[in-house]
């Protein structure tokens, strides 16, 4: 009876000391980040999603070679004498497959990153053909998408970025 | 009267699913319960749940690629096996990483076990009824996350330490904020200790189940802080130090009766030797010889040929013993990779020491082990 008692008491102090500690921590300033309306930049380093400049691509396929997923397929400009030229055709990258790792950042020889991790972290699709982002010359950083509805490529529209031009790499 | 209920009452033995989508598993785990009234008679844990075949998928990639799908191995510390990872595979080629590099692969190996450790003292109180600890674990972890962001870009899935040495150097400022994160969470341990660690209604619960002996966790391979809180001191840290742990100095936190509270405080102590290691290779990184920049062994290939041959390397990872047994055939790509995953060890000692618990304990006692399914399963 005696040890009962000692345990009810043992335990109830010490859950009021763990109480006390929870209401100091009360009065400290809130961490918490009111994430809708209120967004964190992350740190430059961070790897979102990962943004195509089409001008800046020599198109020498490295970032073909050093994905692990194998997402990235390209095809290069041919030129009226049948030559290769060191510029895309086309450029696919498949969101979906990627696993935002950076190896194709770090292989991408050109500089500034012709292909590199932006800082957005929103990465939602409204279908899965959104994923999949083709580029020709001329289209901006994030590409276009098929629609098997109307068969044409356009500009995902309803994508949320953290910045309005990434920070180049 | 009474007699005649009794004997209306159903003995007969009851057969329960455990999982695989109870919350208290982590993952994806089912165990097989066969109990009679409260008490389980037999236990089978059933795994595979999540197997993505990681070892297979590791021979269809080049060495560096294949580092990424360490990553997803124990994703709740996924530094410990890119090193691992790396380790065999500069075993194997014969490559010697430079003195920071190692340094650096300590420092991020201990403020993972730190995370990781967090995330096992913040579900193991959600498990046990307390959730406010999760709360605190977590404001913790996210400093940690934060300084692996500014670190390597990832904040879960790192890739950070790389065939050779390490893919960056510590940027501008980040010292100073994992020396401020240090000196924050010191401290720290101390009110986890008043939430959960010394509560005689959370000791109560878990210092009588799940009792393990020093003998039978060693015969069960047993490893990390699951074997330690039942006595053997086996640390590979000590054992066979690998990157510069010879050079620092730390002591190795065992328990005593392998209980559950015993594996629980186990890690918490280790948390606190984690932070003094981290302190430890801050000095050493700021030294003059030292020099930034100097974090890749010099003439590593981008497309690594080991000669053909075998090499197995081992770390103390977060959960444990973790192994890497590389084999090449003088190919980019590995002609075989195995994983020694701790979890996987840890989970068939389940089977044996289930038997004879209440179903109540049964959350208490996986909770102890602190498994993640990515790493059982593969």
């Amino acid at each position: 009876m005696k040890n009962y008692l000692s345990f009810v008491f043992e335990a109830f102090w010490n859950t009021l000391k763990g109480l006390w500690l929870t209401l100091k921590v009360l009065f400290l300033p809130a961490i918490t980040v009111q994430y809708p309306t209120e967004k964190i930049v992350p740190y430059p380093r961070f790897r979102g999603m990962p943004a195509y400049d089409s001008e800046a691509c020599i198109a020498c396929g490295m970032c073909v070679r050093a994905c692990p997923s194998r997402c990235i397929a390209l095809a290069n400009a041919v030129s009226s004498e049948g030559k290769r030229m060191p510029k895309i055709a086309w450029y696919t990258l498949d969101y979906g497959r990627c696993n935002f790792c950076g190896l194709c950042e770090e292989s991408c020889p050109t500089k500034p990153k012709a292909v590199w991790h932006s800082l957005d972290y929103e990465a939602v699709f409204g279908t899965r053909e959104e994923m999949v982002r083709r580029w020709k010359r001329g289209d901006d950083l994030w590409g276009t998408a098929h629609n098997s509805a109307d068969a044409q490529f356009a500009a995902v529209t309803d994508q949320i970025h953290i910045q309005d031009v990434p920070v180049r790499k | 009267m009474t007699r005649e209920i009794f004997t209306a009452l159903k003995t007969d033995q009851m057969f329960i699913n455990f999982g695989p989508q109870h919350p208290s598993t982590h993952g994806v785990l089912r165990i097989a319960l066969t109990v009679e009234g409260e008490v389980i008679i037999k236990a089978v844990p059933d795994v595979g749940f999540l197997h993505r075949g990681i070892e297979k998928l590791f021979e269809a990639r080049n060495y560096s690629q294949a580092l990424i799908l360490t990553d997803r191995l124990d994703y709740v510390s996924a530094m410990p096996n890119n090193l691992a990872y790396c380790l065999a595979v500069e075993r194997l080629a014969g490559i010697q990483p430079p003195l920071r590099a190692q340094y650096l692969r300590a420092l991020v190996s201990e403020l993972t076990r730190i995370a990781s450790h967090l995330v096992f003292f913040g579900t193991f109180g959600v498990d046990m009824g307390a959730f406010t600890p999760f709360l605190y674990a977590f404001r913790e972890r996210e400093m940690v996350l934060d300084l692996f962001e500014m670190l390597c870009g990832g904040r879960l899935l790192y890739s950070y330490v790389r065939v050779g040495g390490v893919s960056a150097d510590l940027p501008a400022g980040w010292t100073e904020k994992c020396r401020e994160f240090i000196t924050f969470f010191k401290p720290r341990l101390k009110d986890y200790d008043t939430l959960l660690s010394f509560n005689p209604i959370f000791r109560d619960r878990t210092e009588t189940v799940g009792l393990i002996s020093g003998a039978r966790a060693l015969s069960w391979g047993l490893s990390g802080p699951n074997l330690r809180a039942s006595g053997p001191g086996y640390d590979v840290r000590k054992a066979e130090p690998y990157c510069v742990y010879d050079k620092l100095s730390f002591t190795v936190p065992t328990g005593k009766t392998g209980s559950c509270w015993d594996r629980y405080y186990c890690r918490m102590l280790e948390m606190g030797q984690s932070a003094e290691i981290v302190l430890q290779c801050l000095d050493a990184l700021a030294k003059p010889e030292l020099p930034p920049g100097e974090i890749m062994a010099k003439g590593v290939p981008k497309m690594l040929r080991p000669p053909a041959g075998a090499a197995y390397a081992h770390i103390e990872a977060s959960r444990g013993d973790l192994g890497f047994y590389a084999v090449s055939d003088a190919s980019p790509a590995p002609y075989r990779m195995h994983v020694r995953g701790p979890s996987f060890l840890n989970v068939a000692i389940l089977q044996e020491i289930l038997t004879g618990c209440k179903i109540a304990d049964v959350v208490a006692v996986l909770g102890s082990f602190d498994i993640v399914l990515g790493e059982v399963d593969r």
